[in-house]
């Protein structure tokens, strides 16, 4: 009992908070790469940007809860004015230009930012801190708090593409957008805004996390690489299949760090992603054809 | 014909006027150190206070007329507390600003790496921050001083500490370079050999953010003693880290000298509470020559001094090394360290042992009480130096395997 109380449980919700945070930046890049048929290479970034924006208004306002709205919102807005004046002229092209495209832009937006904000690590302080005792152990408050936030986001997300007419249109561009246009729906705003609300939630990601992680111009290439490998394991283009590997990797991670270094467990992690990808190249939850 | 009287005039005036400024300005020569450490990122907080102590050195001895009847002039560079730009550093201040003298580098890593440098060209070199146990031993060489404690003077007290006061389980965490991983294996070694039981081990690289990935394997091994081997920014966050994990109540905790500079003490006092480490300088021991020390600089910085400002000894050994050798030159200057004590260093007398230029210095096992690090333990120099071993290998057939009880 000791064990489970001390170890276990400990280790199942670091798991937890750390799949719920992925699973925000996930959900997005999964999104995109259904709409424009490529990995999304500047997604790091924009999960960076929303930190850098985040520590912006906390240093003008003083306050985490606006930057937490303000920050998503001008990230959104960046990846608007991206998606419309670089991406767009593409989508008629093979995928690969996209793809370089992307990365192009990851190069930008991080070189960008060292610019701006110089390239030491910066902190930004939780909007509260102090730890609850739970059956038994001590959790910080902070990390609770992500917990909780980050799974009605996703909730949310979900509701959004299930229930909502504008979710719903978002999903039919992500199956055929070709169809989609020709019964008149305007589908370069379809994807205008669903990139827009994906680089919102990769800068609200970014801000949620910042108070952990703290904030650093390479922030986002480490975490993007975890999140290509939920996408995928999850299949490519399948937003439940995301949630879910997110999860699965956040707990595999967390769980397999009472067995071996961290370190090595990165590494564990990106075997799992090669087996799998030679296995069963389509993920959990993917569309048969996506990678194989 | 005029014109040209005219104009040699005038250019006799000038001449005259620069032989008579010159004197004034060349009166006296200047000589050249160098300040090599990390001035930015996560060992700033050292890099910085090694240049004030050398600072406050300099201008003490240049109000005494420098030395040999030369001023002494501070060149510093920052070498991101990385190895190849501290190599490119140590190359430049050398070669384009022929220094006399060298201290640095901060991180281990970066130290190792300059001591090729100094060696191939001849150039004194003081350390006065890193521990890693490699440069008075394999590494070591004639021009090669250190004021600074190794991890092996570190291990020795305060694994004894340990045993005998706090728990025979410990677990090692350790920032995975040079610095943390020869804590960890000196006071792994030290510990077992006085009975002490290693219930596990683990590094995290140098500038981790997020440390709570370890602590699952700490819970899971049950220790009495978290023993604690990082240095700068990495201490600062998991401390803050293990205390919001409810971890610094459950475990008692230790660690090496510069975990934590005092500066940062007060902001993280109470994750910090209780906490005992070895170190050779605290601006609250009541020690005569500490609080001498402290004060004047603390006059003159508006903050306490902390164990980095111990370069400031360095610069004390090596003048009084270049005037016994009544020259600058290294081989001289190298030989007239050797055995030489200085008796106003920052705390008191102390001795440059001849066979590996370690500087004897006496310790004293700390407590942080309050966000203060309080002295609780003396232990003599001569007693945590331990043998010379210049040319062996410190970790001969060590192993990190963990001998179950």
């Amino acid at each position: 009992m000791d064990y489970v109380v001390a170890v276990l449980l400990p280790q199942l919700l670091h798991g937890l908070v750390f799949g719920a945070a992925l699973g925000l930046l996930a959900l997005g890049l999964t999104v995109i790469f259904g709409l424009l048929g490529v990995m999304n290479f500047a997604h790091g970034e924009l999960y960076m940007l929303g930190a850098y924006a985040g520590i912006a208004v906390v240093s003008l306002t003083h306050s985490f809860w606006l930057a937490l709205l303000v920050a998503p919102l001008a990230v959104g807005a960046i990846g608007a004015v991206t998606e419309v004046t670089t991406l767009r002229p593409l989508y008629r092209r093979e995928p690969l230009y996209g793809l370089i495209l992307t990365f192009g832009l990851a190069l930008v937006f991080r070189e960008g930012a060292r610019q701006i904000w110089g390239g030491d690590m910066r902190r930004i302080l939780p909007p509260f801190t102090g730890s609850t005792p739970l059956l038994g152990m001590t959790y910080p408050n902070y990390r609770l708090f992500l917990l909780a936030a980050s799974s009605v986001l996703l909730l949310a997300i979900w509701l959004f593409f299930t229930r909502t007419r504008a979710g719903i249109l978002v999903r039919a561009a992500v199956q055929d957008a070709e169809m989609l246009d020709g019964l008149g729906v305007n589908v370069p705003r379809v994807f205008t805004l669903t990139f827009a609300g994906s680089a919102a939630l990769a800068a609200l990601a970014g801000l949620l996390l910042a108070p952990v992680f703290t904030v650093y111009p390479q922030m986002g290439v480490e975490m993007i690489l975890l999140a290509f490998i939920v996408v995928i394991l999850g299949g490519m283009g399948s937003m439940g299949g995301s949630v879910i590997a997110a999860f699965v990797i956040g707990l595999a991670q967390s769980l397999l760090t009472l067995w071996m270094n961290p370190q090595r467990v990165a590494i564990a992690i990106f075997a799992i992603m090669i087996v799998v990808l030679i296995v069963r190249p389509r993920g959990f939850f993917g569309r048969e054809g996506v990678l194989e | 014909m005029k014109r040209v009287t005219w104009g040699f005039t005038v250019l006799a005036a000038i001449a005259a006027l620069v032989w008579i400024a010159a004197p004034a300005s060349s009166q006296q020569k200047v000589v050249k150190i160098g300040d090599l450490g990390s001035k930015v990122g996560v060992f700033e907080g050292y890099g910085k206070y090694q240049t004030w102590g050398m600072q406050m050195a300099v201008e003490e001895l240049n109000a005494k007329g420098g030395v040999l009847g030369h001023k002494i002039e501070i060149v510093s560079e920052d070498d991101e507390t990385k190895p190849a730009p501290a190599v490119r550093k140590a190359e430049k201040l050398i070669l384009q600003d022929d220094v006399k003298l060298l201290v640095g580098a901060v991180s281990s890593g970066a130290t190792l790496a300059v001591m090729d440098v100094t060696k191939k060209h001849k150039t004194i070199h003081w350390n006065s921050v890193s521990c890693a146990e490699f440069m008075r031993t394999t590494k070591f060489h004639k021009y090669y001083f250190s004021n600074q404690p190794d991890s092996r003077m570190q291990a020795n007290g305060l694994a004894k500490y340990i045993v005998d006061k706090m728990g025979k389980k410990v677990y090692i965490f350790y920032t995975d370079y040079a610095m943390g991983q020869s804590d960890g294996r000196q006071f792994k070694t030290a510990l077992e050999k006085l009975g002490g039981e290693v219930v596990g081990v683990a590094g995290a690289p140098l500038d981790t953010k997020d440390f709570s990935p370890w602590f699952g394997a700490i819970n899971q091994s049950s220790p009495d003693v978290l023993f604690l081997a990082f240095a700068g920014t990495d201490s600062l966050r998991l401390m803050t880290q293990l205390h919001s994990f409810g971890m610094t109540k459950k475990y008692k905790l230790a660690g090496i000298d510069c975990f934590l500079l005092q500066q940062d003490l007060p902001s993280i006092a109470e994750p910090m509470e209780g906490f005992v480490q070895l170190n050779h300088f605290s601006p609250h021991n009541p020690d005569a020559n500490m609080q001498a020390y402290n004060a004047r600089f603390k006059k003159k910085f508006g903050t306490d001094a902390n164990i980095a400002a111990g370069s400031y000894d360095a610069v004390l050994f090596w003048a009084a090394a270049v005037e016994k050798a009544k020259s600058f030159d290294s081989d001289k200057v190298a030989e007239a360290h050797e055995g030489m004590c200085v008796d106003n260093t920052h705390i008191g007398r102390q001795c440059i042992r001849k066979e590996d230029h370690q500087v004897i210095m006496d310790m004293h096992l700390y407590q942080v009480k309050g966000g203060k690090n309080l002295p609780i333990a003396k232990i003599a120099g001569s007693d945590s130096i331990g043998e010379a071993m210049v040319g062996k290998d410190p970790v001969e057939g060590f192993t990190w395997e963990i001998k179950k009880k």
